[in-house]
């Protein structure tokens, strides 16, 4: 009860020891405003934001276009593939700098053209015969293809599409409501991605 | 064929392309014998005729509101009205409160502390922290 | 002062309008008489005589003994108003002659800057929808054809001319947003449009006039409408995109009339079939704007018609960025780089922070070759390399040559020679 008044005053005594230090508060819009009123990041100065921008793209203009005849110099040592100066790697621009490399498990499969006709008429009996057993994965390790060839090639019978139909259902059954919710939502967010209002 | 088409509508903006004045009608209401229409009464008898003829786009109506303080309500094209009771005002008082009406959107007054309100993109882009060299701290 | 009751302080302007304008009502009326005279012989398959063959896909038999039934019905050719005494009941619309009267009508007037060459009887004239006022000659649907021609040839040529890559479904759409029912019933109402309670003769003609219950024109004819039309929506074809652009008989991309609903007999005279519409108000406000540029373009001309057009419609802002759907951007963008004989795109990883946290932030640019395409970021790496690939094809798509020359300004008397514009192949098949 009698604390009150005796807290007012030690803040009171405070304040007036902090005004005579010359702290200004920032009490005000206009001070708080100043006060946050940094200088920009240098990466803001160099990042080509116009060149991020959707709608500029210089590999995308016609040939008919004049910025292309602008552009001409970059795109030619771009095409060609060339290593950039030492002038142009101390240059901001955007397209001279190194792009990022790809890890090994990313590099773009090279199609081989491997398996022969008759392999794959024994990738379908194979496939016909036991299903369960000769799954695509398997067959595509034996074959040495891709799953998307295997499935180009087999198609699984009637019963067997069944069953894998039944035995996924009978997992989603067993989901609860958290997981049903995530799955849900993860189909939403694809819908709002691929109308880029994500 | 894979894209399908979403259905936007575009956005007007007032003063981009075509300007329209906001304020469509003003009504003028007056007493003839209560003194604190007399400055309306003078208003309307020698201001008015010119301040119409001078904006053609609004519709003035003018009606008598017998022991009433004069009044001037603006319409806007907002469907909001705005009214100023002008009772013993003098008619140049008059004429700038019909000149306020005029000139105001119809829109709510509302504190402006933003420089620039603008729909359109930023033209710099926003920063990012994922871009540039960074910077060591 | 007592005389001043109620009364609008706009006569001395309307007055001085009436001078500028052609004072019998024959003359007055002589120019909108022509339009509808002028309209059939350039397009025969629809006449606009009869209320319904805009919704109605004919062909050139029926149309033509509409208008001659017509002419007979109200008024003689002149257009002089009938004697009180051989009139049988009030008018459906308030007469041209009380326009010059109406205050409303004269701030409206104002309010649109429109050219003194326009007398305030056509604006009037404008703003009688054919649902309130069945007669060609006293309602907008003439002069809201000619609009709406105006209007989707300067939309169309300039969204071609300045968006040359753009796709057919986008391209329907974006007509839609400048030139379609809902962006011009927002813009009757920016125009501060009111609309009478009810339509008749006693209204103020400074006021909208329609009817939700009464049939109306449905503006959507665009140019030549194919015979097969009518068949192929009997058997339900013609739904694909292809479809549309073969089939469809307004500039959106839309067969109005399969949308038609369930036709039904009414009583009016001049109008035997009806089809109500989902929005009624909208579609009177839309035939108002598109009347209004038609009375630009025909008391004022073809140049005035287009910088009106310009000023009020093509000057709207409208992101195009914002309307692609993408089903399968990334096989879409691959199909690209084949097409245009740029090297496979490749996504790669530029920046990343949070992996192993609930919130990562991957940035994923597109590359062909050493050229980076696009670049996004997502909160995983899969939806950062679509949504990168999806930024890729819209910068493809939206290409732009800049503010180039359209078609129109080649009417023009001391105009440059035409230059063509840049045309391209055609969208990605994938």
């Amino acid at each position: 009860m009698e604390a009150r008044p005796v807290l007012r005053q030690l803040t009171t005594l405070f304040n007036s020891c902090s005004r005579t230090g010359q702290t200004r508060l920032q009490s005000s819009t206009r001070r708080t405003k100043k006060a946050l009123k940094l200088p920009p990041h240098p990466s803001f100065l160099v990042s080509g934001a116009e060149a991020d921008h959707i709608t500029y793209n210089p590999r995308f203009l016609p040939p008919s276009d004049p910025r292309r005849q602008a552009q001409l110099s970059s795109l030619l040592r771009s095409s060609t593939g060339l290593a950039p100066t030492a002038a142009a790697t101390n240059s901001t621009t955007t397209t001279d700098r190194e792009i990022p490399a790809l890890e090994e498990k990313h590099q773009v499969p090279v199609p081989k053209f491997n398996v022969t006709r008759e392999q794959v008429a024994e990738m379908r009996a194979l496939r016909a015969a036991d299903p369960t057993k000769w799954s695509v994965v398997r067959l595509a390790e034996k074959f040495e293809c891709s799953k998307l060839f295997v499935m180009i090639c087999c198609k699984a019978s009637a019963e067997h599409q069944v069953r894998e139909r039944e035995r996924k259902e009978a997992i989603k059954a067993r989901w609860g409501p958290i997981r049903s919710q995530a799955r849900e939502d993860r189909k939403k967010r694809r819908t709002l991605l691929l109308r880029g209002e994500l | 064929m894979t894209i399908r088409a979403l259905e936007k509508i575009s956005v007007g903006q007032n003063g981009i392309g075509s300007f329209i004045l906001q304020c469509k009608r003003l009504d003028i209401h007056y007493c003839d014998h209560s003194g604190s229409s007399r400055g309306m009464n003078a208003f309307i008898k020698t201001h008015l005729s010119k301040f119409a003829q001078k904006n053609p786009a609004i519709e003035f109506a003018v009606s008598p509101r017998p022991r009433k303080h004069p009044v001037m309500i603006g319409h806007y094209i907002n469907g909001r009205q705005k009214s100023i009771c002008v009772a013993n005002m003098e008619p140049s008082q008059i004429l700038k409160k019909a000149e306020l009406l005029r000139d105001a959107s119809g829109d709510k007054v509302k504190r402006v502390n933003k420089p620039v309100t603008s729909i359109n993109e930023s033209v710099r882009g926003i920063w990012s922290p994922y871009h540039g060299n960074g910077m060591a701290v | 002062m007592s005389n001043y009751t109620m009364k609008r302080l706009r006569l001395d302007r309307v007055a001085s309008q009436l001078l500028a304008a052609p004072t019998s009502p024959a003359a007055r009326l002589s120019r909108p008489s022509r339009i509808s005279r002028s309209i059939p012989q350039t397009c025969r398959h629809s006449s606009l005589y009869n209320t319904q063959p805009c919704q109605r896909r004919h062909q050139s038999t029926a149309a033509p003994q509409a208008p001659r039934e017509e002419e007979l019905v109200l008024e003689p050719e002149d257009g002089e108003p009938i004697p009180e005494t051989l009139r049988s009941g009030p008018l459906p619309s308030p007469h041209p002659s009380r326009a010059a009267s109406s205050a409303k009508l004269a701030a409206l007037h104002a309010r649109l800057s429109l050219s003194s060459k326009i007398p305030v009887e056509t604006l009037a004239r404008a703003l009688v929808d054919p649902s309130a006022d069945a007669h060609p000659k006293y309602n907008n649907a003439n002069l809201a054809y000619v609009g709406s021609t105006v209007l989707h040839y300067h939309a169309s040529e300039t969204l071609i001319a300045r968006y040359p890559r753009l796709p057919m479904a986008i391209l329907f759409t974006a007509m839609k947003g400048y030139a379609g029912n809902p962006a011009l019933h927002q813009v009757a109402r920016a125009w501060g449009v009111e609309s009478a309670a009810a339509p008749g003769e006693e209204v103020d003609p400074g006021l909208l006039q329609f009817d939700p219950m009464k049939p109306t024109v449905v503006m959507n004819k665009w140019g030549y409408v194919r015979a097969e039309t009518i068949e192929s929506q009997k058997f339900k074809s013609g739904k694909g995109l292809s479809g549309r652009v073969m089939y469809s008989s307004n500039p959106f991309g839309e067969s109005s009339a399969a949308k038609a609903l369930p036709n039904f007999e009414v009583d009016d005279g001049r109008n035997t079939k009806t089809m109500l519409l989902q929005n009624a108000p909208a579609n009177a406000h839309a035939n108002f704007v598109r009347a209004v540029i038609g009375a630009v373009h025909m008391h004022c001309g073809r140049d005035a018609a287009k910088s009106f057009v310009k000023s009020h419609f093509l000057s709207r802002t409208f992101d195009l960025s914002k309307l692609f759907e993408f089903d399968l951007p990334t096989r879409e963008l691959a199909r690209l780089c084949a097409r245009e004989n740029f090297e496979a795109p490749v996504a790669r990883l530029e920046s990343e922070t949070g992996r192993l946290s609930r919130t990562p932030v991957f940035v994923v640019g597109i590359y062909s070759g050493r050229d980076k395409l696009g670049e996004a970021p997502g909160p995983d790496l899969d939806s950062a390399r679509v949504a990168a690939s999806i930024n890729a094809l819209k910068a493809w798509y939206l290409y732009s040559p800049g503010q180039v020359s359209v078609p129109s300004d080649t009417f023009a008397e001391d105009a440059a020679p035409w230059k063509p514009a840049y045309v391209d192949i055609g969208e990605i098949i994938s």
